[in-house]
């Protein structure tokens, strides 16, 4: 766990405490995932810094990777969303474009990270 | 019969959370084939705040139009009454989702989330389909789950335990209701839209968007909220109570006639649309 600025938040990290705002009112969960709009949303509700997991590696940076959402982690969740319909054709159909999209969403926002 | 619970909610139902009286008026209006664009105009400048978001909303990049609209009565001649009308349900019933406090901030913001990508979604499938009144299905879409702000508000232990069950069996939300109350959210739905004298439309999607085939007259309208509703799911936009994906209503998918390879495309558009329009119609508590 590493505590972050708000300004180091990329999307797809991982909470590792529940975030609350100055009247104690939780605003995002532990373990939720970020998203661009989540991190805009905690910056209008004047959060700083926020606990993200991560592993601290040997040169003082931390290694976030082991944590981030993954394509593996991707077609988990999706199978397991999709378990009772898959005998459905047109479901097996719509789970492989959901992975596809999702996959998608996963690269998209971090290039626009990079740049900035 | 209704259920005891239900029975309950409907002793009850005058403290239904109730749509502003401007929202009532200009429903009137937009019914009443003798009123003019002026008479709208006047009762929506009446209110500042409607008005405003008025404004925004027909100028933001949702609707496109190339030249700022300034005026209300500008804004009305260039949607329509009927789409001025869907658009102040619209934001009222954003008012009605963030008044609650009751559940945690990020459960509200997902809830709301879900609903506004099942807008969306039927929005994009309605424009693939070449469906007339596209913004009806946004509306649609928007209110398809109201039944369960209903049972957040007014049976908030009945709530609590259908969410636990949701998550200790790995349910649908709709079957933990089913087995905790004997009924659920879109029987509930349908009567706070009667109760809202919302056209017949919107009740039957709201009624029927489980079970699209029985819609009725509806049916086409009623399989679009349906196959948005599990398309937002899959790509994980918002929070629709559960985990699981709803079965397929077999019949209304034939209805539609959307080629299986057609899916991908809709679900890249409703996830751009989506950040487009979240942004801008944010969920603020």
């Amino acid at each position: 766990m590493i505590r972050l600025k708000i300004d180091e938040l990329k999307p797809g990290m991982i909470l590792a405490r529940s975030v609350h705002n100055q009247q104690d009112l939780q605003l995002l969960e532990k373990d939720s995932s970020l998203t661009k709009k989540r991190i805009w949303m905690l910056k209008t509700w004047g959060i700083d810094q926020v606990s993200i997991k991560g592993i601290p590696k040997n040169d003082g940076t931390t290694d976030f990777e082991a944590e981030l959402e993954t394509k593996e982690n991707i077609e988990t969740q999706l199978r397991a969303k999709f378990a009772d319909v898959t005998d459905d054709p047109v479901m097996e159909e719509i789970m492989k474009a959901a992975s596809r999209q999702l996959q998608k969403n996963l690269s998209d926002p971090e290039k626009e990270n990079e740049s900035t | 019969m209704n259920p005891p619970d239900l029975d309950r909610i409907l002793s009850r139902v005058d403290d239904l959370p109730t749509l502003p009286r401007t929202v009532l008026r200009i429903t009137e209006l937009v019914n009443d084939p003798k009123s003019s664009a002026r008479d709208l105009a006047r009762v929506i400048t009446d209110d500042q705040v409607l008005a405003a978001r008025l404004l925004k909303l027909v100028n933001s990049s949702f609707y496109g139009f190339p030249q700022r609209i300034s005026t209300i009565t500008g804004a009305i001649v260039l949607l329509g009454f009927d789409a001025i009308r869907n658009l102040l349900l619209t934001t009222s019933v954003f008012d009605l989702f963030s008044n609650r406090r009751k559940t945690s901030l990020i459960r509200q913001e997902q809830f709301w989330d879900h609903s506004l990508g099942c807008a969306v979604g039927a929005k994009v499938i309605g424009n693939y389909l070449r469906y007339g009144k596209v913004e009806e299905l946004f509306v649609s879409g928007l209110l398809h789950d109201i039944g369960k702000i209903v049972e957040m508000i007014f049976l908030p232990q009945a709530f609590k335990e259908i969410n636990d069950l949701v998550k200790d069996q790995n349910i649908l939300m709709i079957a933990a209701e089913e087995k905790i109350l004997g009924y659920s959210h879109p029987q509930i739905g349908n009567l706070l839209a009667e109760r809202w004298n919302l056209p017949p439309k919107l009740i039957s999607v709201i009624s029927h968007h489980h079970q699209p085939s029985e819609a009725g007259r509806f049916v086409l309208e009623a399989a679009i909220v349906h196959l948005a509703d599990i398309l937002c799911r899959s790509i994980d936009i918002g929070y629709g109570g559960d985990n699981k994906m709803p079965a397929l209503d077999k019949t209304a998918w034939d209805n539609l006639r959307i080629k299986p390879r057609a899916i991908e495309s809709m679900l890249a558009e409703i996830s751009k649309e989506f950040e487009d329009i979240s942004l801008f119609i944010t969920y603020s508590p």
